[in-house]
């Protein structure tokens, strides 16, 4: 494991920041990287919600941000795809590279930056005037795809690896809205899914189930990281400790620390990672 | 290390009482094994019962350790240091009943050998007695205290008590075939002789356990420098 101690332009704040290979690189090449975040800070209007941050996010695993309300865990999300644009007044320093390509160059489109990084949110929104089949094909149509047989195959497609086929493949025609909290969230999931993302970003996405439905979202991302990419954020400490692979560990902005998810939750470098994760912050 | 409150009180309690149950049995495991050896040095039959007695509370308080430490689990899932404190003292409770068990052992001995006629060779056991009781408290110390080089300099240790035993056993074998009419006291003697080495194992188990809550570190089954 290689540890990459960097310099903070706060002495008090040490970062300690751990480079996503399981095994030294000596033994074992590091994993191949999907993003490469470097320096980045976020600005709302005048205030900062993320602190030059660093940290590589390793190909097909999954990486979880944890941290208290409020430290920008959400936002450092969406600076992945480019989502937290959305929000007026924003400013972003520093680079993001998705396959070592600057996904905040003039030159790229940020709807092409969303359709190859995807999103599934807290709440589950499934498109309430629209069926089950229409909602995980939309974005496809919207894309220009017309060819019905393609739609249908990438329909069964993406309902299959979000486990949610067998028990909608009867009702595609009924609303979306129609089925339970748990289903809705596996159709929002099979919704990105349906354009082929290289990476699928997921904010708090059990936060809103019950045990059942919860295990089921887990069960489908630990499925899904053989294909894709995962950067989750959720205040669920064991939830963290069992879907992922890598934890980044946020305070005020800031990265803490970043680290294997055995090494976070069983020996933290950090007393505020080791505090917080306890139950022991503030 | 002054540990910060945790958020829930409970928790805290809960992990302190934990912790309290097993410091208490650490206690009453010495105790026990102080009284068997001395009612073996001073042909004591009282002592030798009293230590026997003693082990069913340890084996109680090994019982209540076990379920404290499968509740906070289930109740709070603890992570990092709080996780390892945990496992740590279940794991310690576990160890500290087979110290107590080997102590119930030796004062059983020691009552069959008061019953016969004194041997000197009974000397041959106070060095590996002094070696393993002060393994023991040490690796105790260092798991009350969290000193990961106090319980890093307990692993070593085990060599000289293995020594020791060997050492003793081969002169308590040659007695043997010198003096075949206290072949049973010979025996008996290096029984508690092999009872002490295996406190040593267990003390030593303690000092690997002890750096694994204070350090997160698995030193155990890892080549030991010897020390003198």
């Amino acid at each position: 494991m290689v540890n990459l101690i960097m310099a903070s332009p706060d002495p008090a704040v040490v970062e300690h920041v751990e480079r996503p290979a399981e095994l030294s690189p000596t033994t074992e090449p590091a994993p191949p990287l999907t993003f490469q975040v470097k320096n980045v800070s976020i600005w709302y209007g005048e205030k900062r919600a993320i602190d030059d941050v660093t940290l590589d996010i390793a190909s097909n695993a999954v990486t979880a941000i944890i941290g208290p309300s409020g430290c920008g865990k959400s936002t450092f999300l969406r600076c992945l795809n480019r989502m937290h644009e959305l929000v007026p007044k924003t400013r972003v320093e520093g680079r993001v590279l998705l396959q070592g390509e600057d996904l905040y160059s003039s030159t790229v489109d940020p709807a092409i930056v969303r359709r190859r990084v995807g999103m599934v949110f807290q709440k589950s929104n499934p498109f309430p005037t629209m069926s089950i089949g229409e909602n995980v094909i939309i974005g496809l149509r919207l894309n220009g795809v017309r060819n019905q047989k393609f739609l249908n195959e990438r329909l069964e497609k993406s309902l299959r690896m979000a486990a949610l086929w067998d028990e909608v493949k009867d009702d595609l025609h009924k609303s979306g809205t129609s089925l339970s909290g748990g289903q809705q969230q596996r159709l929002c999931i099979a919704r990105a899914l349906a354009v082929e993302p290289e990476v699928l970003l997921m904010d708090e996405p059990c936060s809103a189930l019950d045990p059942i439905a919860t295990a089921k979202i887990e069960e489908l991302i630990y499925e899904l990281k053989a294909q894709y990419t995962i950067v989750t954020v959720t205040h669920n400490m064991q939830q963290a400790g069992r879907i992922s692979d890598f934890t980044a560990f946020l305070y005020m902005g800031r990265l803490i620390e970043f680290g294997s998810t055995t090494k976070i939750f069983t020996n933290p470098s950090q007393k505020q990672t080791e505090d917080y994760i306890t139950g022991r912050f503030g | 290390m002054i540990t910060p409150k945790h958020i829930l009180g409970t928790f805290d309690e809960a992990l302190a009482s934990l912790r309290n149950n097993v410091l208490m049995m650490s206690s009453l495991t010495e105790r026990s094994l102080e009284r068997a050896m001395k009612g073996l040095f001073n042909r004591d039959d009282d002592l030798c019962a009293h230590a026997i007695a003693d082990d069913e509370e340890i084996d109680q308080l090994e019982i209540q350790i076990d379920k404290d430490g499968v509740a906070i689990l289930l109740r709070f899932q603890p992570v990092a240091s709080d996780l390892r404190r945990v496992v740590s003292a279940m794991k310690l409770s576990s160890n500290l009943e087979r110290m107590a068990d080997q102590a119930t052992t030796i004062a059983r001995r020691a009552r069959k050998l008061n019953q016969h006629p004194p041997l000197a060779e009974v000397e041959l056991i106070r060095p590996m007695y002094e070696q393993a009781v002060s393994m023991f408290k040490d690796s105790v110390d260092a798991f009350a205290r969290e000193d990961v080089d106090l319980a890093r300099a307990v692993v070593p240790r085990d060599q000289k008590l293995d020594d020791l035993n060997r050492a003793a056993s081969r002169k308590l074998i040659e007695r043997m075939a010198h003096d075949p009419e206290q072949l049973r006291g010979y025996l008996n003697l290096i029984f508690i002789g092999r009872c002490l080495e295996r406190v040593g194992d267990h003390a030593t188990n303690i000092a690997e356990d002890a750096v694994y809550a204070a350090a997160a570190e698995d030193i155990r089954h890892q080549p030991v420098v010897a020390t003198t």
